[in-house]
């Protein structure tokens, strides 16, 4: 496993809240993702892109961050350029198509990515028992960020076999290929699925205590300054709306 | 402390009853082994202990576990989990967090218990276990040995009055093993009730007081560890146990070597972030011959058989079989890899499509001739998910073979094997010999003695020490001895 993926030893830079990263995430699949708001927070749409990028650098992802700086301008360059000479036809909609979903969709995956990177289960606990969301929600999404890296496990060991057996696109059974990577991915994941529930329950895991949770998390300076960033779109779009 | 009343338990998607008519009383702080051949009922005996059964696994249940003078029937789990801590086989899917941190605090946090005694508690097995280097960090990122300790320092921190653990040796290096050991004295000089459910022996005979022998879910025997020690290993053969005195050294089989034929690896250099994982710069090994690769957690072993099997990214190394070259995809048409999960390289819907699937033409009589020799003759219809474990595992071996690979490479295939189970691999690898060269990752030093030709020692990614034909003397003639007495037994049943 790739030490990469690894919250607690790793430089996670600059420490946010993880209350405050999931506003963002919010914030920036409103407004540069689903285009909300209309012309007012246009010009901030692009202030929004940047945010995923910058917390990236600051956690010391230079080369993720930068590919991605590179994808995005370029794309929108592309964009710009090809509604300026007036393109059309087939040619316009593929460019628009893949170019257009990618610069939309990068600054938000990339969030994300930040968000289950650069948080413990334990601090997304704490956030979302700070929100006062029920513990039947807060369960299941937290095993979800525990299963996240066993999927990735489980997908690199059956590559691995696929490949053995000559199982490639290239190769004779490249039709299969879907079917052939996920009967044995299911029967995996299912199985560990089961083990794992196993060993929660006899760690007392849906008691009818209240759980604890020794993280400590708490908004700090930065946290602030995030949160009024996310304001102003927000505000804006309601604005509009009560015009 | 603990008590089963004629126990009688029977799984819902199964035929044979699991236990038969168990009745058994274990005091506080004994500490008890639980063994038996595969499929005895040691599992199952040990769900019972921590509430599993009947509450999360579903079958018939008669009869009464009392665990404290309660019913564990009528205890909610979470109220049993307060008394009992579980250590399970697979480490890889006993941890409900990333960070060994939070997974230490996990079962308090589950209890309720206030933040501030939680850390202390965190400290204590922390200092205890010696673990300090393990805090913070990611549990994905650990060996087999590392997580099995996280394991057993999540149960210390709940500090129940009865462990339970469920084979857990069986994916862990001999020093691992030790490291284990050490955990388990500690509980027991604090007083702790301990079972244990295992198939390697030797380890706990300075752990365990008393000894309970399982088959096909009734007790055979029931004897202090005093006694059982002194069983000679032919009475315990009869019962499909390994060794208590296990021969642990990494012996290869003697013999003659088939031919003069080599294959030669060069440059089988692999770094990591900067971080040398594999150092080997030639290697000559005999062609056609069985190799076991031994060494410690994070030796570089499995670096090295992803490396043989051309499966590592910008690896540069080549391998000479047969006067031609290989390196990286012709490497990888070459060579197959058995994994340790088998369920990962199973694909198709029946055995027959399964094992043809990588072959180019297909040749009846090919396919015939290999699914006799490996016994899937009458299985060929099945669904290979259906099947058992050693049968999935010759299943991956049949298609290996029908697509003309030069190397069959096994990762720990007798990890959780019982004593006739193992021999069946070791049987199973025999085979192969003289037509392929077989490479075996292993802990196993029964099965090196059993079927491998080398032995190949890694150590921090450098070979350093192989031993090509062993020497044994008097072990050989004990050997065929057990060996004969297995044929034998088996034979009758």
């Amino acid at each position: 496993m790739d030490d990469s993926n690894n919250p607690a030893k790793n430089n996670r830079g600059l420490y946010l809240d993880p209350r405050t990263k999931i506003l963002f995430l919010i914030t920036i699949t409103t407004f540069a993702l689903g285009g909300a708001g209309g012309r007012r927070v246009e010009m901030l749409a692009p202030v929004l892109c940047m945010v995923p990028f910058l917390l990236l650098i600051t956690a010391k992802r230079f080369k993720t961050a930068l590919v991605g700086i590179i994808l995005l301008f370029a794309s929108s360059i592309l964009l710009e350029f090809a509604n300026k000479i007036n393109m059309s036809g087939l040619l316009y909609y593929l460019v628009l198509g893949s170019f257009g979903i990618l610069s939309r969709f990068l600054p938000c995956i990339m969030m994300g990515r930040y968000l289950m990177e650069s948080t413990t289960v334990s601090e997304f606990n704490a956030a979302m028992k700070k929100l006062h969301i029920s513990d039947k929600v807060i369960i299941p999404l937290s095993v979800m960020f525990r299963f996240f890296p066993t999927v990735m496990d489980e997908a690199e060991s059956i590559g691995w076999a696929m490949k053995m057996r000559g199982i490639s696109l290239g190769g004779k059974h490249a039709s299969k290929i879907i079917e052939y990577r996920m009967v044995p991915f299911m029967t995996c994941c299912v199985n560990i699925g089961e083990e794992l529930s196993a060993a929660a329950l006899t760690r007392g895991l849906g008691g009818e205590v209240k759980r604890t949770n020794i993280c400590k998390i708490g908004f700090r300076l930065q946290d602030y300054f995030s949160v009024a960033l996310c304001l102003i779109p927000w505000i804006l779009l309601i604005m509009d709306v009560v015009k | 402390m603990i008590k089963f009343e004629n126990v009688n338990f029977k799984y819902a998607r199964s035929k044979d009853a699991s236990l038969n008519n168990v009745s058994l009383k274990i005091k506080k702080g004994e500490t008890v082994l639980i063994c038996g051949e595969s499929g005895c009922g040691k599992t199952t005996l040990v769900r019972m202990i921590n509430g599993l059964i009947p509450h999360y696994y579903e079958g018939e249940m008669s009869g009464k576990v009392y665990l404290n003078g309660e019913e564990t029937s009528k205890r909610m789990l979470y109220e049993t989990a307060k008394t009992v801590g579980s250590v399970f086989q697979n480490p890889k899917s006993q941890f409900f967090c990333v960070d060994s941190r939070s997974e230490l605090a996990f079962g308090p946090e589950n209890m309720g218990i206030n933040e501030e005694e939680i850390l202390k508690r965190i400290d204590k097995t922390v200092s205890s276990m010696n673990i300090n280097s393990l805090m913070d960090r990611n549990i994905f990122a650990m060996s087999g040995g590392e997580k099995q300790k996280i394991a057993c320092a999540s149960v210390d921190t709940l500090s129940p009055k009865v462990c339970v653990l469920d084979e857990p040796s069986s994916n862990l290096s001999l020093e691992a093993i030790e490291d284990l050991k050490e955990t388990l004295l500690m509980w027991k000089k604090e007083g702790k009730t301990i079972i244990v459910s295992e198939h390697r022996l030797y380890w706990l005979k300075d752990i365990c007081d008393r000894v309970i022998c399982l088959n096909n879910g009734e007790i055979i025997f029931d004897m202090p560890m005093k006694k059982f020690k002194n069983l000679p290993d032919l009475k315990l053969r009869e019962y499909g146990l390994r060794s208590v005195n296990e021969n642990l050294s990494m012996t290869p089989l003697k013999s003659d070597l088939n031919n003069k034929d080599y294959i030669t690896f060069e440059n089988f250099n692999y770094s990591y972030k900067n971080f040398d994982v594999l150092h080997i710069d030639k290697l000559e090994i005999p062609r056609n011959e069985v190799i076991a690769i031994v060494g410690p957690n994070g030796a570089g072993k499995s670096t090295f058989s992803k490396c043989i099997c051309g499966l590592m990214k910008g690896f540069k190394g080549t391998a000479h079989i047969g006067g031609k070259k290989y390196k990286g995809k012709k490497l990888l048409q070459k060579s197959y890899m058995v994994m340790q999960d088998v369920n990962h390289q199973l694909f198709c819907e029946t055995v027959l499509d399964e094992i043809t699937l990588g072959m180019d033409e297909l040749n009846e009589k090919k396919i015939t001739n290999i699914l006799n020799k490996l016994g899937l003759k009458s299985l060929s219809k099945r669904h290979p998910m259906s099947l058992s474990g050693g049968q999935k595992q010759r299943v991956a071996v049949a298609s290996a073979l029908l697509c003309d690979k030069e190397i069959i490479l096994f990762d720990e295939p007798t990890s959780g094997l019982d004593f006739y189970n193992m021999e069946k691999v070791a049987n199973l690898i025999g085979l192969l010999r003289g037509k392929k060269t077989v490479f075996i990752v292993t802990h196993d030093p029964d099965l090196i003695r059993r079927c491998a030709t080398v032995v190949l020692h890694l150590e921090k990614g450098h070979i350093v020490n192989s031993n090509i034909i062993g020497v044994r003397k008097e072990y050989e003639k004990e050997e065929e001895e057990y060996y004969g007495a297995a044929v034998s037994l088996c034979r009758q049943s």
